[in-house]
C-alpha cells in the first residue's frame, strides 16, 4: 500500500471504531509517520476528493460519508452513533461498514422525524424521497452546502 | 442531500426557496448509490467513481438526467 492509502485506512477506522475524527496524532502513530507527514496526506487526500478539511488543514469535516461534526443526520449501528454528512451518507454509512442500522433524519420541509431501518441488503420499505439541490457537476464546488 | 417524506413537500421545500425541483431519488435508489459509493470505502482498493462510471452508474438504477452528468454544464 502507498502512503496515502495508510492514511485513508488509518482515518476511516478511527472513524468506524469511535464514530468520531481522528487526531492528526492518532494518525501519524497508526502510520509511524509524523504530523508534519499526515498533514502533507491530508492535503494530497483533500485534492483528491477523499477527505474534506476544516481551513486549519488539519481538521477532518468530512470524510464521506462519516461527518467529523455532529449533523441533523444520525446511524445508529450496535451501541454506537455516526454523524452522517447528508441523507445519501446517511444510508452510505451502514454501506460502508456492512452492518445493519437505523438511520434518523428528519423530513427537509415540514421535519418530520425518519427512522429508516437498514439491514445489509438495503433499506425497508418506504415512502420517503432523497431530492438533491445541487447538480452532479458541482458537488464538490460547495461540498458543506451540496 | 435532504429526505423528503413526501412529494408534495418536496415541491413546498422548492417553492419557499423559488428553485426547481430536481428528480426524485426513491430510498431503493439511494440505497443503490450508497453501496455503489461506500461498500469498499474501508478497504485498500477503494476509489471514487470516474466522471464516465459515475454517468453509467446513474443511468443503470433510472436516474438518467443531465442533472446527474458531472461534465453536465446545463445547470
Amino acid at each position: 500500500m502507498d502512503f496515502d492509502t495508510d492514511i485513508r485506512l488509518a482515518v476511516y477506522r478511527h472513524f468506524a471504531s469511535t464514530g468520531q475524527a481522528p487526531l492528526v496524532a492518532h494518525v501519524a502513530a497508526e502510520c509511524a509517520c509524523n504530523d508534519d507527514d499526515v498533514r502533507a496526506g491530508y492535503a494530497r487526500l483533500r485534492a483528491n476528493r477523499v477527505l474534506l478539511l476544516e481551513p486549519d488543514g488539519t481538521t477532518i469535516r468530512m470524510a464521506p460519508p462519516f461527518s467529523g461534526v455532529p449533523t441533523p443526520h444520525t446511524v445508529e449501528l450496535g451501541r454506537r452513533t455516526y454523524f452522517a454528512n447528508c441523507a445519501w451518507d446517511a444510508l452510505g454509512i451502514p454501506a460502508a461498514l456492512h452492518q445493519e442500522a437505523v438511520v434518523h433524519s428528519r423530513c427537509g420541509q415540514s421535519g418530520a422525524p425518519l427512522r429508516l431501518a437498514v439491514g445489509r441488503s438495503g433499506p425497508e420499505a418506504s415512502q420517503w424521497l432523497f431530492h438533491c439541490q445541487v447538480p452532479a457537476a458541482r458537488w464538490w464546488a460547495d461540498l458543506v452546502f451540496t | 442531500m435532504l429526505f423528503f417524506r413526501s412529494e408534495e413537500l418536496v415541491d413546498a421545500w422548492c417553492r419557499a426557496r423559488d428553485i426547481a425541483r430536481r428528480p426524485l431519488v426513491t430510498m431503493d435508489q439511494l440505497w443503490q448509490l450508497a453501496v455503489t459509493w461506500y461498500a469498499t470505502r474501508l478497504s485498500p482498493e477503494a476509489r471514487r467513481p470516474g466522471p464516465d462510471e459515475m454517468r453509467r452508474i446513474f443511468a443503470r438504477i433510472g436516474l438518467d438526467d443531465p442533472f446527474w452528468d458531472p461534465r453536465a454544464d446545463t445547470f
